[in-house]
């Protein structure tokens, strides 16, 4: 990042991946080429993409950063900017300004086994993280992924969805809210589907991501399966401007979303009046 | 008047007539009564009545929307225009309200007081109706000062309903007189009589001022709207930043949403914290939609405000 | 401590002097409304008032401020940055409680990620300070944050009106400087004056707000803020006076080929300030913002920052609420609720 902190970094889009009817993969790579090689990140940052004359909008970053020259990004078109960043082609330029927040906690889960419950959109942030254990897949335990969407046109990622599934070092369940001719595997929400999976919590840490209620009646059922609230981990979501803990925007208690956050485990969580209401 | 109107609502109270009564209280400041929200009878006397009374309380019945009962509100004949037109306007239901009107005499504009006396505002711990002045106390000293030095604006221009429908009135409420030389719309022909480039260059001053904050939006009874204008963001109608270009056309905007609307209350010249003259753009405004359609705002139950309504007969010249 | 006097007739000399290397910055008034503002000669001040409508934060933290600015030709885009000031500046009349408020805001702009703008307003703005008169205004109340409005910590000079002159304590090398510009103009006090010309002390009811954090925290479901919500309208005035707020929006105006980024200021008491796009609203109610404000100024604020409270009591958000909103009645009423042991 440059010295002023509100100023982006120019990048170009590479590549423009369709994942569902509403949200798309955007690789970029920096025009600048000593940021190219030196932009770091941790599993779980977000960035603030630019598209001048519409606005910024935080994406979380979701590839991961033992991927070298390029920043992947899945954006679903819901608002000026994110609808601004759908209509970007190969070769248009944005703004990016980042990394921003702070990460999964993927040094201190080192030989633990992970769960990720994602659902739908909450897919990326959990992708970043999931990708990087892939690649360091020795100093990690047992990998179990739960993932579900709203119809099987939702599911994002699906090639990759495909790969976990043929992985013989990750236990992989896939299921839809609704299915369609297409669809043979497993039909129902993720709470009761994770249920069924009853996944152990020993030497385990869930990772959880995706809409409100969702999240609400995952976290509800590892409670009931004996997982501990210092074990749960998510990714929140807030309105953000600044991105960097001073526009007041983001604020639950005295942290912000966008510094202290957006990753937060649910024993901090329990700790601040008002955080699980949002 | 004041015991009167504790009495008043002290036995709305114990019928649970209301769920809360919205007038005014003295504020930790003397010089200024504050809208004040009483629910219990031990809080009814607090309840005040003087010419320190300016604001106009009735965006606040809003509230009573969201409630199962009623609201109780003191109102001042001026006050009655804006229920008049919040129920034409269908913001609110007559029976949603118990309306206590009160005799008024003209209120005081503190700014105007502060530049009569010669002292900070909050030196004053009193002011009384005295029928043709004020006596304000300041410090020990109380001192009459004549009516039309001090008058809120709109007070020399006083109007409202004859016919509103009160429940409960404290005296008879019927316009405040004043014999004063200034015309209906005297601030207003000021301004018209510049040549325009000097009154664009007068509005483009005001509105460098304007940091939008808003405030002339909230306080006026006529925004009600559960998404403003200038609050959307898809599309975009103003940028945030408070830049001239953006100010002029969310006051220009404000002011024509506003027309046939606006009943002259000045609570959007009261609030704002920069001292633009908004009153005398409003009263530009009723001034153009009394002449077009012999229409003036809150005056009268069973007319349709000119702007939002057609008949098959209106002209069309522009077609 | 150094001590000296300069008379009230030379005093606009000396200002006047430093017009000429500085910026220099004060009170002036225009269409009765008191703001701090660039000036060219003293004579456009106004040091005889209480205090100014926008706080001198305006003048680091502006209500508008360009980011920088684009340019898009073909493929590409240029990103031009604004400088934040030109010249050197110098602040003269601002008062204690809004010095006070910009050691609060130095802790949000300055610590962490730095924003660079604020911190060269800062480094490059010198400011004279001016005591304040007794009695102070009515809504002010800054001594029960242990405000002392008599002392120079803060600033690079405080000037102290002893009658037909000023005392002037000069606290830092800046303000040696400063004076150095007219120095024939300053005297040093004889002993007789050292011992006799002492400003009044500055009087107003001090409230006891060692318990305020701890019972706030307590209050987070108590019905205070649905009785709060009542007289506010979420207009705004209460952010916009306020010495401490900081919060903020950012916004591109132009075209998508041509413009401009700005920060400006926003409220956290506007309905759609957390407003997520998906429709999400974690403070949709009037009375969770307003709780939000309080919780801020007397709970998280000093929590996140290691600080006292973070208001300064200057009074403006009292003086300006449409609603009579007023904020020393909502701190008396937490501190008369019970505390956590009783």
């Amino acid at each position: 990042m440059s010295n002023n902190i509100y100023l982006p970094s120019l990048a170009t889009v590479k590549e423009v991946r369709p994942e569902t009817p509403d949200t798309s993969t955007f690789v970029v790579t920096f025009d600048d080429p000593t940021l190219r090689e030196s932009f770091t990140y941790r599993p779980g940052q977000f960035a603030e993409l630019s598209i001048f004359g519409v606005g910024e909008c935080p994406i979380g970053i979701a590839s991961s950063p033992t991927w070298k020259g390029f920043l992947e990004f899945c954006v679903r078109a819901v608002g000026t900017v994110s609808n601004a960043i759908h209509d970007l082609e190969v070769g248009d330029k944005v703004g990016v300004r980042g990394p921003l927040g702070n990460s999964w906690p993927y040094e201190e889960i080192r030989g633990k086994d992970l769960l990720f419950i994602g659902g739908g959109i909450g897919l990326p942030p959990l992708r970043s993280l999931i990708r990087y254990v892939l690649d360091k897949r020795d100093d990690y335990g047992a990998v179990e992924i739960v993932y579900g969407a709203r119809s099987p046109a939702d599911l994002v990622y699906k090639n990759e969805l495909k790969e976990w599934d043929e992985r013989p070092d990750v236990d992989f369940h896939v299921t839809v809210d609704v299915g369609d001719e297409t669809w043979d595997g497993p039909v129902g929400f993720v709470p009761p589907f994770l249920k069924q999976i009853n996944p152990s919590p020993k030497n385990k840490v869930a990772f959880t991501c995706g809409p409100p209620i969702m999240i609400k009646l995952v976290v509800q059922a590892l409670e009931e399966m004996g997982y501990a609230d210092a074990d749960i981990v998510t990714t929140l979501e807030m309105k953000m401007k600044c991105g960097v803990g001073k526009c007041g925007r983001c604020n639950i208690g005295d942290k912000y979303i966008c510094r202290d956050g957006p990753v937060f485990s649910f024993e901090q969580l329990r700790k601040i009046p008002g955080a699980l209401e949002v | 008047m004041q015991d009167k109107l504790q009495e008043v609502v002290r036995k709305l109270l114990a019928e649970g007539a209301v769920e809360y009564f919205i007038g005014y209280c003295q504020s930790s400041q003397p010089h200024r009564a504050v809208p004040c929200f009483v629910s219990d009878e031990s809080e009814v006397e607090k309840l005040v009545w003087g010419p320190l009374c300016g604001q106009n309380l009735s965006k606040y019945v809003l509230r009573a929307n969201e409630l199962e009962g009623k609201v109780g509100i003191l109102l001042k004949g001026c006050d009655t225009r804006a229920i008049v037109e919040l129920i034409k306007q269908h913001q609110i239901e007559r029976d949603k309200i118990v309306a206590i009107g009160v005799p008024c005499q003209g209120q005081v504009d503190g700014r105007k007081l502060e530049k009569a006396l010669g002292v900070s505002l909050e030196q004053v711990t009193n002011v009384e109706d005295a029928g043709d002045g004020f006596l304000v106390t300041v410090g020990e000293e109380t001192k009459k000062v004549p009516k039309e030095e001090v008058l809120l604006d709109k007070c020399f221009r006083c109007k409202h309903p004859y016919a509103f429908p009160y429940d409960v009135t404290l005296g008879e409420v019927v316009p405040f007189t004043i014999e004063a030389d200034v015309g209906e719309y005297a601030a207003v022909e000021e301004l018209e009589a510049l040549p325009i480039e000097e009154r664009r260059a007068f509005w483009r001053k005001q509105f460098e001022r304007c940091i939008r904050c808003n405030a002339c939006r909230e306080a006026c009874y006529a925004c009600y709207c559960k998404e403003c204008l200038f609050d959307r963001k898809m599309p975009r109608w103003l940028a945030a930043p408070p830049l001239l270009s953006e100010n002029e056309m969310y006051h220009l905007i404000r002011a024509v949403h506003l027309a046939g609307r606006c009943i002259d209350c000045g609570e959007c010249q009261r609030v704002c914290p920069v001292n633009i003259p908004l009153g005398s753009l409003y009263r530009k405004i009723q001034k153009d939609v009394a002449e077009l359609f012999d229409y003036e705002a809150g005056m009268e139950m069973d007319t349709v405000p000119p702007l939002v309504n057609f008949e098959l007969d209106d002209q069309d010249p522009f077609l | 401590m150094d001590r000296k006097k300069i008379s009230k007739s030379d005093l606009g000399q000396w200002l006047d002097k430093i017009a000429e290397e500085y910026e220099l910055i004060g009170p002036a008034e225009e269409d009765e409304v008191v703001q701090f503002r660039p000036v060219k000669s003293s004579s456009e001040l106004t040091l005889d008032y209480a205090n100014s409508l926008l706080p001198p934060k305006s003048l680091f933290f502006p209500p508008v401020e360009e980011l920088f600015s684009y340019q898009k030709r073909g493929e590409e885009i240029k990103l031009e940055q604004t400088k934040p000031l030109e010249k050197d500046r110098v602040v003269v009349g601002i008062r204690k409680c809004d010095v006070e408020s910009l050691l609060l805001l130095d802790k949000v702009f300055c610590e962490d990620l730095v924003d660079a703008a604020y911190k060269e307003r800062r480094d490059r703005t010198a400011l004279i300070g001016l005591a304040c008169p007794t009695p102070p205004r009515a809504a002010c109340f800054c001594t029960s944050f242990d405000i002392d409005p008599l002392s120079p910590e803060g600033t690079d000079i405080l000037l102290r009106d002893v009658g037909e002159a000023y005392l002037v304590d000069v606290a830092t090398e800046k303000g040696q400087e400063l004076v150095g510009l007219a120095g024939k103009l300053f005297s040093k006090l004889t002993k007789k004056e050292a011992e006799e010309l002492q400003p009044p002390p500055v009087d107003m009811p001090k409230m006891d707000l060692s318990e305020l954090g701890e019972k706030l925290e307590g209050m987070w479901e108590d019905p205070l803020w649905d009785k709060l919500s009542l007289p506010c309208l979420g207009c705004g005035i209460c952010t916009y006076v306020c010495p401490t707020c900081h919060c903020f929006d950012i916004a591109d105006v132009g075209s998508t080929s041509d413009g401009v980024r700005y920060r400006c200021w926003d409220s956290c008491m506007y309905k759609d300030f957390a407003l997520m796009t998906s429709g999400v609203n974690p403070r949709a109610t009037k009375a969770e913002r307003a709780r939000n404000r309080y919780f801020h100024k007397f709970s998280t604020f000093p929590s996140r920052y290691g600080t006292g409270y973070a208001c300064v009591g200057c009074g403006r958000c009292l003086v300006h609420c449409p609603g009579g909103v007023e904020i020393t009645e909502v701190m008396q009423e937490i501190l008369a609720k019970e505390g956590a042991g009783e």
